[in-house]
């Protein structure tokens, strides 16, 4: 049994609370506290909560690591913050704790157990990992587990959940337009560790961490892609803080964006075809405000002729949240189908035809927000806009 | 106290999704933004007892008429962004907040107006109105979470405010929900809302609960004003009809200056040239403490002024020409665009110092500009060794709304406690110097005087005593209250009277045996027996001392303990 409150202490920042300058800021975007008009939802008042039982030394009560969880993750407060409180990080420690309180919600305690049993979130056999590649065979025929210095990392939700498939499927047949010799890990592919990262379980996702790092660097690797920015952030910024920079060391992560932008920058790709579209951009949290990665997407899209990139009134640091993040479509789907209405609405006042992001996370969200406000918009992954405009 | 049964009515009343009276609830709404030392909890009760989000109008009426009629205290809320205890409950009751009656009802372009209901949040207002090419004159530099009525009831000044004015110049009506419930339009005369035989207010609300007041002849003035800076002692603001201007260019400017002389006399300069949006000007000390926090932009001098300009293209850059050629007779610097941006961005961010306490104690006043290097000097003069950052703003007559931030650490309870003193003589030193309070609240309250006016305050106390005159309408606010000491206090008191007794007359036989001896020889300890029973006259004069400090105003009791704050303060410092 650890001390109370002792993950806020290791780093220093069981002071932040006290730093709070109750201004409200974080209440104008947080999306849980704009979706209940409630303080004890908001960022302020969880601080203030969390100052009193710092001071007193108590543990957080259940009712009070529910409300913790009913939290996307999304960042937008710790943006926004009058007295820059690293709340990002700040959540994920508070979490940490219930976790040592053993109050995690229940799914939390679902996802930990089928990551334990199976190395995936889904609970599903590591066999089927590599359902994702059914309607692109050819293209990976020979690919698993080959040595090859760039690596595409599908992850959970796109290895497991057709829906998703297409993201990996575009993404390998961008490799194959542009000639990129390239690997996949198959059944060695871990989860990346990612909802234990979100949920303050960090001394459970090393293994995972050195797992997946171990493979890559069997393999000769030096770039990684991804469609995931969970994932990806994973990689990038969780795994070097849990195991030190030089685990990472020799390593390149790049985005799906990222790595588009390379290949069209470098001559290996080419938009020749006009596609005349409007399209509203969403920035996924964990590309955006949690790594500050904004532009490769739009570069990505004004490089495809016709197609038109439309801001929506809240963009890049300001970009509203999806719904779907900080496992809170887990923890209350319903508050999390709200929040991705709220954000449909705010494309569709844009004027655009579809609005696009690139996440796995995003996309669900934004599709069941769509449902659920029963909106006329469509939503489009950047892997698909790319392998449309390239006529593939 | 909310009896018991009470709560389920007003949940009824509210709508059980907007009610809570649970405690983790109701204390996130007894706070405002200032951290209050521990005292404030045994001489108040700043404790809520439940909580109300109205969703309309009527809800808001019909919660008063309940309240009123049942004695129930309540407190109305905006977003709780204020630091003067308006918002702050004083004998525990309802909180209504009100952020859930947000709603933008009417824009009228051709009057160039925009009616919201009272809760809705400043930035939300302004995302709105910009996509419709517009914008309000001036918002306050809480814009992300203030909302609407929660400034109007307050008061003050802000961004837009040196060429627009304060939040009182851009109201044009609102409607209020007085403390018997009715529902006013405050652009309609006193009277004719009030005086027998006058048109029916629009809505009446429950019969049963129906209240007919009387005004008298002398409150015949247009009423907005008066419910502007009135922090809800006279009602509840539940709509505001606020005038709008078109959305025009910013160009903002960050000058610096080497010393405070030459800063004001470049403000004054300016101001005697043109007019612009927003002129703020921030210490070398304020200056300092953003350089160490690494938030300090790169400029040449540490005295900053940034001076927004309004209009097109070619008017800002012509006025920010002559500006640059004012401020070369200060040694004055134009700093790049880049820093100006920054510091205009910077606009909604004063409390950054905070990380440095990581307490603040807050103080906010008006001074002319005229007399603000006096001011300056006086306060660092005054509070020498103390850590003060200082920052104001100008308004459209020339005073400048200086805020200071004094650093502290509330988790050392003894010296925070008697910092107390320097958020009160800030205001003190700005009244030496021809300055007004910023805003009443509860902390400014004996102010209030100045604060309105004679005449005003005269019509507002009528209006109160009229409407509520069990005072249960946000008590302490405007009109002084008495104290509301805590259980442990009056305990502590008993107590304190019950030791300090026999050793005062111990002390009085060894002092002067032969007075005490000759006048009053039976009051005497000099066994165990008599200390008993003059610690029990003891506990008896503490009691009624205590009853006695419960009818003490507010008020009063910060005037009197002010100088002993001060002196707390030098010795535990």
């Amino acid at each position: 049994m650890t001390k109370p409150f002792e993950p806020l202490k290791l780093e220093g920042l069981d002071i932040e609370p006290l730093i709070c300058a109750r201004c409200g800021f974080c209440t104008f975007v947080c999306p849980a506290y704009l979706d209940t008009l409630w303080d004890s939802q908001s960022p302020r008042g969880k601080l203030f909560q969390l100052a009193k039982l710092i001071k007193s030394k108590k543990p957080i009560p259940a009712d009070f690591a529910a409300r913790i969880f009913q939290c996307t993750l999304c960042g937008a407060c710790q943006e926004i913050c009058q007295t820059d409180i690293p709340l990002l990080r700040f959540w994920q420690l508070v979490r940490q704790e219930i976790g040592n309180l053993e109050e995690w919600p229940e799914i939390v305690n679902y996802i930990d157990t089928a990551l334990q049993e199976t190395n995936n979130i889904m609970e599903m056999d590591q066999e089927d990992r590599m359902l994702w590649t059914d309607m692109v065979d050819d293209l990976v025929e020979g690919k698993t587990g080959i040595k090859a210095e760039v690596a595409y990392f599908a992850g959970c939700n796109i290895s497991f959940k057709g829906t998703l498939a297409h993201m990996g499927e575009n993404t390998v047949k961008v490799m194959h337009a542009a000639g990129v010799d390239f690997t996949i890990l198959g059944e060695e592919e871990y989860c990346c560790g990612n909802p234990y990262f979100v949920a303050g379980g960090f001394d459970k996702g090393i293994e995972l961490a050195k797992h997946n790092l171990r493979k890559m660097k069997e393999l000769g690797v030096k770039t990684v892609v991804f469609n995931c920015p969970g994932c990806h952030r994973s990689f990038a910024e969780e795994y070097p803080h849990l195991l030190g920079k030089e685990a990472t060391e020799g390593l390149e992560f790049l985005t799906f964006s990222e790595f588009a932008l390379k290949l069209i920058n470098e001559g290996k790709i080419k938009f020749t075809k006009n596609y005349p579209h409007v399209v509203a951009w969403h920035d996924p949290c964990e590309l955006g405000r949690h790594q500050n990665i904004y532009n490769p997407a739009r570069e990505v899209l004004n490089a495809i002729p016709g197609l038109q990139v439309r801001e929506m009134k809240h963009n890049r640091n300001k970009a509203r949240c999806c719904g779907g993040g900080g496992l809170l479509k887990g923890v209350n789907p319903m508050m999390s189908v709200r929040i991705s209405g709220k954000r449909i609405d705010e494309a569709t006042k844009t004027g655009a035809e579809f609005m696009a992001s690139e996440c796995p996370s995003c996309t669900m969200s934004l599709n069941d927000g769509i449902e659920h406000i029963e909106s006329d918009m469509k939503f489009k992954d950047l892997s698909q806009i790319v392998v449309e405009a390239l006529g593939l | 106290m909310i009896q018991k049964k009470h709560y389920q009515k007003l949940a009824d009343i509210v709508g059980e999704e907007f009610f809570s009276s649970e405690e983790y609830m109701t204390q996130l709404y007894s706070h405002d933004i200032s951290a209050l030392p521990g005292i404030v909890n045994d001489i108040i009760n700043p404790q809520a007892e439940a909580v109300a989000q109205p969703t309309t109008t009527e809800i808001v009426s019909n919660l008063l008429k309940y309240c009123k009629e049942h004695n129930i205290k309540v407190v109305p809320r905006g977003h709780g962004t204020s630091g003067y205890g308006g918002a702050l409950p004083t004998k525990g009751g309802l909180v209504v907040d009100m952020t859930r009656l947000n709603g933008i009802f009417d824009i009228d372009k051709g009057s160039m107006t925009i009616e919201v209901g009272a809760g809705i949040i400043w930035g939300r207002l302004l995302e709105y109105l910009e996509d419709e090419g517009l914008s309000v004159a001036t918002y306050p530099s809480s814009a992300p979470s203030c909302t609407v009525g929660g400034w109007c009831a307050a008061g003050g000044c802000g961004i837009g405010s040196t060429k627009y004015g304060g939040i009182r110049e851009q109201v044009v009506e609102m409607e209020v929900v007085l403390p018997d419930g009715e529902i006013i339009n405050t652009i309609e005369k006193m009277s004719d809302v009030f005086k027998d035989g006058s048109p029916e207010p629009f809505f009446k609300g429950d019969d049963a609960f129906y209240y007919k007041s009387e005004v008298s002849e002398e409150t015949n003035d247009e009423s907005t004003s008066l419910f502007i800076d009135s922090n809800g002692a006279l009602g509840i603001i539940t709509k505001v009809t606020l005038k709008v201007i078109p959305l025009r260019k910013i160009k903002p400017m960050t000058l610096s200056f080497p010393n405070k002389e030459q800063t004001i006399g470049a403000m004054q300069a300016i101001l005697n040239y043109t007019k612009p949006f927003y002129m703020h000007f921030k210490t070398d000390q304020f200056f300092g403490m953003l350089k160490e926090l690494g938030q300090a932009p790169n400029t040449t001098n540490e005295w900053l002024v940034l001076c927004a300009l309004e209009g097109t293209n070619a008017e800002n850059n012509n006025d920010a020409k002559e500006i640059a050629e004012i401020i070369s007779m200060y040694h004055g610097t134009v700093e790049s665009d880049e820093i100006a941006h920054h510091e205009w961005d910077e606009r909604f961010y004063p409390m950054r110092v905070k990380r440095l306490g990581p307490s603040v104690a807050p103080s906010e006043v008006y001074v002319p500009l005229n007399r603000m290097v006096n001011f300056i000097e006086h306060c660092n003069k005054h509070f020498k060794g103390e850590k003060m950052a200082m920052e104001g703003a100008v308004n459209h007559q020339n005073e400048v709304a200086v805020l200071t931030w004094f650093l502290d650490d509330e988790r050392r309870r003894i010296p925070f406690m008697f910092g107390w003193y320097r958020s009160l003589d800030v205001i003190n030193i700005g009244l030496k110097h021809g300055g007004r309070a910023y805003s009443i609240g509860m902390w400014n309250v004996m102010h209030s005087r100045t604060f309105y006016g004679k005449e005003n305050l005269t019509k507002m106390g009528n209006l109160k005593r009229r409407t509520d005159p069990k005072n249960y309408l946000n008590s302490h606010k405007v009109f002084p209250g008495p104290l509301h000491l805590s259980t442990r206090m009056g305990f502590l008191m008993m107590f304190g009277a019950a030791l300090a007794v026999p050793i005062a007359i111990m002390f009085a036989w060894w002092l002067v045996p032969s007075l005490i001896g000759g006048y009053a020889h039976w009051v005497v300890v000099n066994d165990l027996a008599s200390f008993l029973l003059w610690a029990l006259v003891g506990v008896g004069m503490g009691f009624i001392a205590q009853e006695f400090a419960n009818i003490i105003p507010i008020s009063v009791m910060l005037s009197m303990g002010t100088p002993f704050l001060r002196l707390g303060r030098k010795i535990f410092h």
